[in-house]
């Protein structure tokens, strides 16, 4: 395989289950992987099944990301009701030893070729990202996310209040 | 009313919907022309607008009248979100459209404002979601003193169509009465 080539095209997206959690456990007890999100790192294995049976498994869409058959991470798109049905919203962690490899990205562009025929009411697909976390940024613009703007003081996660960047997609946005 | 009138802005107030209010509310609420880019479906009858009152506009956390001598004009409300999203509350007005083009719908914004900073303490971000052709109501948030934030795009449906919506926001550090 060559290294930074082909070696990272076998990234595949499929459900998680119970049956993963020791490899959810390697992101998810993990603090630089947490540090930007809006959960705190888990820290008992009991936790992180509780939330793989009561959010992951009847989750409108939510995929391990896999290297070689194996999860290193998580994506997830959230849906929407009524007059918000036209609009997603993105989300994804991964394994920090996988970071700066482009596999983010690749999985982001997996969702983005699939969720818009899977759900066809859906126009737009939203990310939220912290101002700070400028890594997750590249990621969306190099999957063809538009930056649309900074929302101030938008939600409050760990104790602060926070700035968070929008990004979306398109369903009509040329797709990479 | 004509466009001649002039309103002394010192007169105009807010205050809870009471039933009583129904025909002056079926005016603007029953006018396409002030419906157009709100979330309302255009009410069409008495009925309507005594449910509407009823059901969600005195339950709730902050919904007013704008009211000339006590009389209801328009409509005001501060919507806070809760859990994680508690630092934010939602901003939205409609005014009769004989009573457009007078500072009334700026005046009324402030006013509340002013209100929810001391009933939601929480809330340190007020945000108003426009449609991007409705340019009288981003002048309105403008005059606030809101910052326009970006245009989220196709961000929801009304009436028919999926709409590119304008982001405001006026931060409680920046409110200036």
């Amino acid at each position: 395989m060559e290294v930074g080539g082909n070696e990272f095209t076998e990234i595949t997206l499929r459900p998680l289950d119970l049956s993963d959690i020791d490899a959810f456990m390697v992101w998810a007890t993990d603090d630089k992987v947490a540090r930007f999100c809006t959960w705190d790192a888990y820290t008992s294995k009991a936790d992180a099944l509780d939330f793989i049976k009561n959010k992951v498994i009847p989750h409108p869409w939510f995929r391990a990301i896999c290297l070689n058959g194996q999860p290193i991470g998580a994506i997830s798109v959230t849906r929407n009701i009524g007059n918000d049905e036209c609009r997603g919203e993105l989300g994804y962690a991964l394994g920090y030893k996988y970071w700066g490899k482009g596999i983010a990205t690749k999985a982001v562009k997996l969702v983005a070729n699939t969720i818009f025929s899977e759900w066809p009411n859906l126009e737009r697909l939203q990310a939220l990202v912290l101002v700070e976390n400028v890594s997750s940024q590249r990621v969306l613009e190099k999957a063809g996310f538009q930056r649309e703007g900074v929302l101030r003081k938008y939600m409050t996660v760990k104790g602060k209040t926070i700035d968070l960047v929008m990004f979306s997609l398109l369903s009509t946005d040329p797709q990479s | 009313m004509s466009k001649e009138m002039e309103i002394n802005l010192s007169k105009i107030t807010l205050r809870p919907y009471k039933i009583s209010d129904v025909d002056d509310f079926l005016m603007y609420g029953g006018n396409e022309k002030v419906t157009r880019f709100t979330r309302w479906n255009t009410f069409t009858s008495k009925q309507e607008v005594v449910s509407y009152i009823n059901d969600y506009c005195i339950p709730h956390p902050y919904c007013r009248s704008i009211c000339i001598d006590n009389r209801s004009i328009g409509f005001v409300i501060i919507m806070p979100r809760s859990g994680d999203d508690r630092c934010r509350a939602d901003v939205g007005y409609a005014l009769a459209a004989e009573y457009w083009g007078h500072g009334i719908t700026t005046r009324a914004v402030k006013m509340a404002i002013s209100e929810g900073l001391k009933e939601f303490p929480d809330v340190v971000r007020f945000q108003g979601l426009v449609e991007l052709e409705n340019k009288a109501s981003q002048r309105v948030l403008e005059k606030v003193g809101f910052l326009k934030e970006c245009v989220l795009r196709k961000y929801s449906f009304n009436k028919g169509e999926t709409r590119d919506m304008v982001m405001y926001s006026l931060l409680s550090t920046d409110f200036m009465p």
